[in-house]
Parts: structure tokens; C-alpha cells; sequence
């Protein structure tokens, strides 16, 4: 059973870890991504020169975002920076999850940010996919930090 | 059909992409959910911004959209991309994705291009800066190596 925190600067520590749920990658996320980004290489829908379909390379991006959510209620958090490395290509049908850890958090300027290494894995094969980083600034529970704001 | 190594020149600068963000594809892209920036206009607000902010993983994959019609298979298996978000992305906005080559790089028996990426909205205002490399074949390393 989880017991899920919601998520502060002061509650995150530096070296725990997530796990995201198993997600399949199935033809329908192929095409809503398409829709998302507009973006419909037919690669993704018909042949790729690595033999049969693959995915758009960031697809998976979400589910290293979105591993935090097996362990914490996030209200709301901006993107600070992000780094991806492709590994291998990602295609429908594989059965993927994510894992991540945390290896930095920090305050600059007033504002906090936390730091999550992560890698996706195929399942069946343990084949890491993709592995990267992503920096998150949390909010205050005020609300979002003045001049982050453009209205 | 993707360009070799020896074809490609620093300086050179990439077709731009340009996206008109709708409120559906931001739906789509990070999945509807009650007291959410990027898809509850109301929660938005409460946090102080003007109407739902596009996720910003979706600037990444614009990029990755231009590096693959760049470098094909080798943004796709050996493909690096790194960026700072600077300001948000709102529904509505329009961005265009820009990257210019800036090195060249021997790595095994490929060269790693990098170019220099950035989005803007329809103001002119970076929103993106970052960096995206991958690899391309070189027909003078290639044809001297087993």
C-alpha cells in the first residue's frame, strides 16, 4: 500500500527512488502524440529504416515525469530543465516503465528545485531505452513564484 | 534521405518547424486531469497564469522532430538533447523551433553533429534554449576503417 505525501521541498530527499507503473505502447499513444505535437513522420505509422514502426523519441518523456505520482500528490510543479540520451529506438508493442532517483535538490534565487535521474527500460529484455534527467521547480503552496508568471 | 558528416557545415541552420498549440493538443499531450496547469483553466489561474501552460517536455519534442528529419537513425539510436525552459508556453501560443549547426565531432567510425536550439512564441520570446547532437555517417571514416 503507498502512502502517497503530497510533495515539498522540505519532504523529498535526495537519493530516494520511484518506480513508474509498466506502461505498453500501444498504436493508439503512437497517434495521440502525433495529434499532441503535430508531428506525423511516417516513420511511427509505417516503416522505419530500423525495420517496422518506432515511436517519436520523447514519447516516453511523461512516464520519467509522471514516476514522482507513484509516491507523491503533486499540485502542480514547471519544468526547469530537461536531458534526454537515446539509447535505442522505442516501438509499439514494447512493455516499458521507468526508474528514477533523485540526486539533487536545491534552492537558488528564492526558489526550490528538485533533480531526478532516470532511465526507461524495456521490460522483457531489461534494455534501457532512454535515460536522462529532469530538474522540476516545486511551488510554494501560495502558488506559483511571481515572476515565473508571464500575465 | 539524411546528409552525411562531410555535407553537413557549422554555421548551417535547420528548416524551422512551426506550432500553433491548441488547448486540445496540450489535452492530448498530457491527459486531462482535474487541478492541473495544463489542462483546468481555473486551477491555472489560481496559479497565476493566464490560461494553461503547454507542457513543456512538448518544446522537446519539436526539437526532436526537426533532429530526426536532420540525422534520421542516428538522432534516434545515439541521439542527445538538453534544455532550460525560460519561460512558460501558454494555450494559444505559437512557437517556432530553430537549431543551428555548431560542432562536429569524430565518435567511433560516425561524426556527432550539435546544433544550438531554441523555441519562440509569437512575440519573439525564447521560451526554450538547449542544445540537441546526433550521429551521421562520414563516407571519408567509414571508407577507411574495417
Amino acid at each position: 500500500m503507498v502512502e502517497f505525501k503530497e510533495l515539498s521541498y522540505e519532504v523529498v530527499e535526495v537519493g530516494e527512488t520511484f518506480m513508474s507503473d509498466d506502461f505498453l505502447i500501444k498504436p493508439e499513444d503512437v497517434a495521440t502524440f502525433a495529434f499532441a505535437v503535430d508531428d506525423y513522420n511516417p516513420w511511427y505509422f509505417e516503416e522505419s529504416p530500423f525495420g517496422g514502426k518506432i515511436t517519436h523519441p520523447v514519447l516516453l518523456g511523461n512516464q520519467a515525469l509522471f514516476m514522482r505520482h507513484c509516491k507523491y500528490m503533486i499540485s502542480a510543479g514547471l519544468h526547469a530543465k530537461i536531458q534526454f540520451e537515446f539509447l535505442e529506438p522505442t516501438r509499439p508493442g514494447m512493455r516499458v516503465r521507468s526508474h528514477g532517483k533523485v540526486i539533487d535538490k536545491y534552492e537558488r534565487r528564492g526558489r526550490h528545485y528538485m533533480v531526478t535521474q532516470f532511465e526507461t527500460i524495456e521490460e522483457s529484455t531489461n534494455t534501457v531505452l532512454t535515460r536522462g534527467q529532469f530538474t522540476q521547480m516545486l511551488f510554494p503552496k501560495s502558488g506559483v513564484h511571481q515572476d515565473a508568471k508571464n500575465s | 534521405m539524411q546528409k552525411t558528416a562531410d555535407a553537413i557545415q557549422i554555421g548551417e541552420t535547420l528548416p524551422i518547424t512551426t506550432k500553433a498549440i491548441s488547448q486540445r493538443q496540450i489535452d492530448c499531450y498530457s491527459g486531462v486531469r482535474p487541478h492541473s496547469i495544463h489542462t483546468d483553466v481555473e486551477w491555472a489561474k489560481k496559479k497565476g497564469f493566464a490560461a494553461p501552460l503547454a507542457q513543456a517536455l512538448m518544446s522537446t519534442a519539436y526539437i526532436s522532430q526537426i533532429m530526426v528529419q536532420f540525422l534520421g537513425e542516428g538522432f534516434v539510436k545515439g541521439g542527445k538533447l538538453s534544455a532550460a525552459f525560460i519561460k512558460p508556453v501558454l494555450a494559444g501560443d505559437v512557437l517556432t523551433a530553430h537549431a543551428v549547426v555548431t560542432h562536429k565531432e569524430i565518435e567511433g567510425d560516425q561524426v556527432r553533429i550539435t546544433v544550438e536550439c531554441w523555441c519562440q512564441n509569437q512575440d519573439g520570446v525564447k521560451t526554450m534554449v538547449g542544445t540537441a547532437s546526433g550521429l551521421a555517417k562520414d563516407l571519408k571514416i567509414s571508407g577507411t576503417r574495417k
